[in-house]
């Protein structure tokens, strides 16, 4: 999550013929992804989604420091696992799944700014919807900053401490307070901007 | 241990692994929900309430990507977003946490309807436990942390229901051996050996609860000490906003 701001960049500033790519096309061959990661039933088949994932992924001219982005979801598939019995077929099967949907998202957000996102889901989705999103995306920008400047000043001052948990769940707890309340008073901010640029219910977008 | 770091009541699952009946109907059922909740809200009111529905959001999904080290656990916030932002808004709010974590590899992409209708039990039942319990009670904090701990409940068990309805699923999973690069008939000729291994092999639903339960009992505890100390502090700073 804090990489998020260098994910936007790279969507930005990088101009690989995957960046120049029109963004729905992008999305239709996600969902394309996707259709694959749910009907595929054998290994070599989900090998093959993955290499092709892999060649487009380095092709693109990402940064190898988001690849390990996509190695994250592994975490959660672990748990997964204990359902099978420790099969190491089934164990391959679910991790390639796993390996290629985080790939393919990746891929996706690397290549592809936000906002030209939003803008392709607008006109599928409800309105509500996808500004919700977009105001939750643009949001995480905003808290970001303010945790981390919380999370330092707490650390600096002997927040955390192994010896004090009580204290240090009291700490954390108020730097989530801290947080909400922020947010709070940014969200009445940004709706007072939001009128005054004329929203109604719907956001509109560079290329709308 | 980094198996647990992740709230219990999300469904940590990747694409292509439940049924596709299911998460289908996850999906049916929680766009159904939303349908219905939003006749309940005025669209001025929702356009102007938007903004906090993104800083909610915001804050559920950075509860959910930042570790407390002492302890190795995220939050998720739900429950506090729920009391603050009331039922028919934090189901939306737990639908887009839902497609922004799915995009960053919390829970997979199809997994979205089914986890909005298990986080959102949290949301909407604990902002129902919370007016309940404080009415009675009248001390925030206790009110807090029980209304938490019971939502965290009813939510685990819900999403443990959702993982069960797809063992006949997964059993085909496990069983499809055969077609991958790898080979693994090594013991083809001994069948006696190979029932056993198949019965051993099948799908372990105990071993699984065995293994959430006991991990979400210390969630429970931990998310309902946090979301009642959040209470305090937000009581302390802006009483307003927890009327």
């Amino acid at each position: 999550m804090i990489q998020l701001s260098y994910l936007d960049y790279v969507a930005v500033e990088r101009k690989s013929f995957l960046h120049r790519l029109s963004p729905k096309l992008k999305i239709i061959g996600m969902v394309f992804v996707l259709l694959g990661i749910v009907t595929l039933r054998n290994l070599p088949g989900l090998i093959f989604l993955y290499a092709t994932l892999l060649a487009l992924f380095f092709m693109a001219r990402i940064p190898i420091k988001i690849f390990s982005l996509t190695f994250y979801p592994l975490i959660f598939a672990i748990l997964f696992i204990f359902i099978s019995g420790f099969q190491a077929h089934f164990i391959f099967f679910i991790f390639f799944k796993v390996l290629c949907g985080s790939t393919g998202v990746i891929l996706l957000l690397a290549t592809t700014p936000y906002p030209s996102i939003f803008s392709v889901l607008g006109k599928v989705l409800p309105s509500s919807f996808v500004t919700a999103l977009f105001l939750t995306y643009r949001s995480i920008f905003i808290l970001l900053k303010i945790f981390e400047e919380t999370q330092h000043a707490l650390y600096l001052r002997g927040g955390f401490q192994w010896k004090h948990p009580w204290r240090s769940l009291i700490n954390i707890s108020n730097a989530f307070g801290h947080l909400i309340i922020k947010g709070i008073d940014a969200s009445e901010k940004m709706y007072e901007s939001m009128v005054l640029r004329g929203f109604k219910n719907k956001i509109f977008y560079r290329e709308e | 241990m980094r198996l647990w770091e992740g709230n219990m009541s999300h469904i940590h699952l990747p694409d292509g692994v439940l049924p596709v009946w299911l998460w289908v109907s996850g999906f049916i059922v929680a766009i159904l929900v939303e349908a219905i909740l939003f006749r309940f809200i005025r669209k001025e009111e929702l356009a102007r309430r938007l903004p906090l529905l993104g800083m909610m959001g915001a804050a559920m999904v950075l509860g959910a990507a930042v570790e407390i080290v002492p302890i190795a656990y995220h939050v998720n916030l739900t429950v506090i977003s729920g009391i603050l932002l009331g039922p028919s808004l934090i189901f939306l709010a737990t639908f887009v946490v839902n497609v922004i974590l799915a995009l960053f590899g919390h829970g997979g992409i199809t997994v979205i309807g089914l986890n909005t209708l298990t986080l959102s039990i949290e949301g909407v039942l604990g902002y129902f436990l919370f007016r309940f319990l404080r009415r009675v009670m009248k001390r925030l904090t206790l009110a807090t942390f029980l209304a938490t701990f019971i939502a965290l409940f009813f939510s685990t068990f819900a999403m443990l229901g959702v993982i069960s309805l797809g063992t006949s699923h997964y059993e085909k999973l496990i069983h499809q051996k055969g077609e991958g690069i790898f080979e693994f008939h090594l013991a083809e000729g001994k069948h006696d050996d190979r029932e056993g291994e198949a019965k051993e092999s099948g799908v372990n639903l105990r071993r699984f609860i065995a293994i959430v339960l006991p991990l979400g009992f210390i969630g429970w505890v931990l998310e309902g000490a946090i979301t009642a100390l959040i209470a305090r502090y937000i009581h302390r700073l802006r009483p307003d906003l927890l009327h």
